[in-house]
């Protein structure tokens, strides 16, 4: 047999078991973050009773097989967790605050974040080809320079950033003492509205100040990126001219209207 | 001469925007959301205008 049709098969046989380890660790994490917030909510608030509630509640396990089975990051990584809401939409106390106690708000937030993390890992990530030579670079032997080990130290800490901030915001927002006793005394009656509104906000808040700052970081080191340099250009050549851009007009009309809006609105 | 009066009218406006969070952080406090949410854009509307100035007097300094 010719050494490369062996070769090639190897390869198959490779990735085959990898995408087979892949289905199996998305399954895996997907089912318990359906357990953790469909199954066991859906049986401490009574949600499950009714047909409808467990039709409800099947439909992010469909997604899911869907997603496994398509191999579609799209599904697994946008579909899947949309469709864990499903049920709770109809059920809104599954999501009561008193079915989640920190201890189990940390756990099925761990649940979320490495369901997220395992499927948008172990769906792009497959084991290379073995490769019929090798043969290695001199700077290969060499210790890792200082500026990558930086560069890695800061990828580390906004990954871990990434983490911890979302998390403190909605701890606090759904289980500190203190911002729980102010909401009660403040708003009777509107518990529940107003910590749903302050669970978007927050999640609003960190959805912009990561894209602002975080991948405002990022993105120069994106050298590669075709779309970006000419962009980069682009930028370059605007900040080079002696005229005011469109964002100061913009901000000028905008500074305008608001204090006439405010006056307004004072003077009534 | 351009240079440096972009540079006091940005000073000023970036400076200037500092009272509209404070007067944001005051309403805020006498629980007035709507008018801290309007002051809290004016900052940020005044601020952005402050920075194509400072952009300016760079671009005139080059």
């Amino acid at each position: 047999m010719p050494a490369a049709t062996l070769h090639a098969r190897t390869t198959d046989a490779n990735l085959g078991r990898w995408r087979t380890f892949a289905d199996a660790v998305a399954a895996a994490l997907g089912v318990n973050l359906w357990v953790s917030l469909v199954l066991l909510p859906g049986f401490v608030a009574g949600a499950l009773a009714t047909p409808f509630g467990q039709i409800a509640a099947l439909v992010p396990l469909g997604v899911l097989g869907l997603g496994v089975w398509r191999r579609s990051e799209l599904v697994l990584l946008l579909g899947f967790p949309a469709a864990l809401m499903v049920p709770t939409a109809f059920a809104p106390e599954m999501a009561n605050v008193h079915v989640y106690g920190p201890i189990r708000f940390a756990i099925v937030a761990l649940g979320l974040v490495g369901y997220l993390f395992g499927a948008s890992v172990f769906t792009s990530f497959r084991e290379p080809p073995p490769p019929v030579g090798r043969r290695l670079l001199a700077s290969a032997s060499r210790p890792v320079p200082h500026r990558w080990r930086r560069r890695f130290r800061v990828y580390a800490s906004l990954t871990a950033l990434s983490l911890i901030f979302p998390l403190v915001l909605l701890y606090t927002i759904n289980f500190d003492d203190k911002a729980r006793e102010f909401v009660l005394r403040r708003y009777p009656g509107r518990v529940a509205a107003l910590t749903t509104t302050m669970n978007l906000g927050a999640v609003s808040f960190w959805i912009l100040t990561y894209f602002w700052f975080f991948l405002g970081v990022f993105r120069p080191h994106r050298t590669g990126d075709r779309d970006l340099l000419s962009e980069l250009d682009k930028i370059r050549r605007q900040t080079g001219r002696a005229r005011p851009r469109p964002q100061f007009y913009l901000g000028v009309a905008c500074a305008l209207i608001l204090m006439v809006a405010l006056f307004l609105l004072r003077g009534q | 001469m351009r240079r440096y009066f972009f540079e006091i009218l940005a000073l000023l406006l970036m400076g200037g925007s500092l009272y509209f969070f404070v007067e944001c952080i005051h309403y805020l406090d006498q629980r007035d959301y709507i008018s801290a949410i309007i002051l809290l854009f004016i900052g940020l509307a005044v601020i952005s205008v402050g920075r194509e100035l400072a952009r300016l007097a760079l671009v005139q300094k080059d």
